[in-house]
């Protein structure tokens, strides 16, 4: 208990020597922690959005209206039999137009305009892999009854392939940061030895461990990492909490994110933070015991 | 209780600085460790307490074979010894009760036990009148007994001494020598490392001379010659 009590007293001695170090160190951890958390969290948001999208319509043939229904039949059954394919939906002129009306019920004055007749019917393609777009467009091209054909999986991929390069770039710039957060650190515990050299001298002398004479700057770099993960998570929960209420959610997005999948990645960060601070405290108290 | 058996200690770039040393101290003694400066006193020291590895030798020290003692062992081989280097090592923002007390705390003393043990090892240093002192307030020799008292700390069944003396002058170096008598007297062997002719003529105790780094004299009562 009482090298418990000399351990905890030291740690804040330790930090009271060099308060400016402390809050660059903290402030660079947060900076790092945050990227992450946000970087995380809004992949996580994108994929449940691309998901729910995924589940939905992936191919849509516009039919031609000049063709007789029976070569649409005949088109919707041959569809039906690719291994592919998990449902076809045929949606008549009169379902597109009232599907219209519906996604334009904000602008009046358009869907008075329009000439529904325009509108065509259309089969609405569902795959068991979203992924095999490409081969339905294949099959389906020369196609007479076919007027056109598109596919949300390319929006979809678009989607990933952009969401993925943010990730990429987001997890690039929170590892540099990371880095300088980890040097600043390593550096403020060398400075804080330096400071002691005298004092960690005589321990070594009376016969205190390696390890006792480590613990205050362990602990002490594991709060600053700590202290810095704990308030990016905190601002993390405010972001996600602030962008499921704001008009930007309600256009777009979905911000659809399940507590355990952020309470899951508030844990992994803060051991993370944990094992990020005891390695850097290992690094930047190395030379000192050892002079 | 100190054993060295054919001990050599040579630096890197070939100095030699113990050639095949062997000796023996027994539990009580009280051994001054004699010779000119650069001739392997500090070594031969640091050499018992692990500051420094000998090149080839037996080493043993309070029961525990030094020379192939791991890392993580040192400490325990310590808080067997009390050492007491030539410059005090006192803790400039502390007082001499602070000095002493932190060496209790080092090694995990509750705090009633510190307070009890630090003022016992102020009075064995009749330093009473000092204790609220820092070490800028104190003249050289109270700065060695602070530093005596705190290598007592851990009740040592050694202290090994590197020229305690060598800052102070023959009355303050007398009275320093008469505090490690008396630690002895109470049963701690004391290896002392000095090069001052006075106190080694006028307090006869074993010599062991060290002359460019080889033994070249162990003598019961011996004096500087």
């Amino acid at each position: 208990m009482n090298k418990l009590s000399y351990v905890i007293k030291n740690t804040f001695i330790n930090m009271r020597r060099n308060p400016l170090l402390v809050v660059a160190t903290v402030l660079a951890v947060l900076v790092s922690s945050f990227l992450v958390f946000t970087t995380l969290s809004g992949r996580a948001v994108v994929e449940n959005n691309t998901s729910r999208w995924q589940n939905g319509v992936h191919v849509v043939i516009f039919l031609d209206d000049r063709v007789t229904t029976t070569a649409h039949k005949q088109l919707q059954d041959s569809l039906e039999s690719y291994p592919e394919v998990r449902m076809v939906d045929y949606f008549s002129k009169a379902e597109a137009a009232d599907e219209f009306k519906i996604l334009f019920k904000d602008q009046p004055e358009l869907v008075q305009e329009v000439d529904f007749e325009i509108l065509p019917s259309s089969l609405r393609v569902n795959l068991n892999d979203p992924s095999d777009y490409t081969l339905i467009i294949e099959r389906m091209e020369g196609n007479p009854a076919v007027k056109e054909i598109r596919a949300s999986g390319e929006a979809i991929e678009r989607l990933l392939s952009l969401t993925n390069t943010l990730v990429l770039a987001a997890t690039v710039f929170a590892v540099l940061i990371a880095f300088a957060a980890f040097i600043l650190i390593i550096n403020t515990l060398r400075l804080t030895a330096f400071a002691k050299r005298k004092e960690i001298k005589v321990m070594k002398l009376i016969g205190a461990s390696s390890t006792y004479i480590r613990l205050p700057f362990i602990f002490e770099a594991i709060f600053e990492s700590l202290l810095g993960t704990s308030i990016a998570v905190g601002l993390g929960w405010g972001v996600i909490q602030y962008s499921k209420d704001s008009v930007v959610a309600e256009s777009i997005f979905d911000i659809t994110i399940s507590d355990t999948y952020l309470i899951n990645l508030t844990l992994g960060l803060i051991l993370t933070s944990i094992i990020f601070g005891f390695f850097a405290s290992y690094v930047g108290i190395r030379k000192a015991l050892n002079e | 209780m100190i054993k060295l058996e054919n001990v050599s200690l040579v630096f890197q770039g070939g100095s030699v600085a113990l050639s095949n040393i062997s000796t023996e101290i027994k539990e009580g003694d009280f051994v001054y460790l004699i010779g000119h400066s650069g001739s392997g006193k500090s070594s031969f020291l640091k050499l018992l307490y692990r500051d420094t590895y000998q090149t080839k030798g037996i080493i043993e020290v309070v029961d525990m074979e030094v020379s192939s003692l791991p890392k993580w062992k040192i400490p325990i081989l310590r808080r067997k010894l009390g050492i007491v280097t030539q410059e005090p090592q006192l803790l400039e923002d502390r007082t001499t009760y602070e000095n002493i007390s932190f060496a209790l705390e080092v090694l995990g003393y509750d705090a009633q036990e510190i307070d009890s043990k630090t003022s016992t090892l102020i009075d064995l240093v009749e330093l009473q009148e000092n204790a609220y002192k820092f070490p800028y307030q104190l003249s050289g020799g109270e700065q060695t007994r602070v530093a005596i008292a705190r290598a007592l700390a851990s009740n040592p069944l050694v202290l090994l001494c590197d020229e305690p003396t060598g800052n102070l002058d023959p009355d303050l170096s007398i009275q320093i020598v008469s505090l490690l008598e008396k630690i002895n007297r109470a049963g701690t062997t004391v290896l002392m490392a000095t090069h001052d002719s006075s106190i080694v003529n006028r307090r006869k105790k074993r010599v062991l001379e060290l002359s460019d780094g080889k033994l070249i004299r162990d003598e019961n009562e011996g004096t500087y010659i």
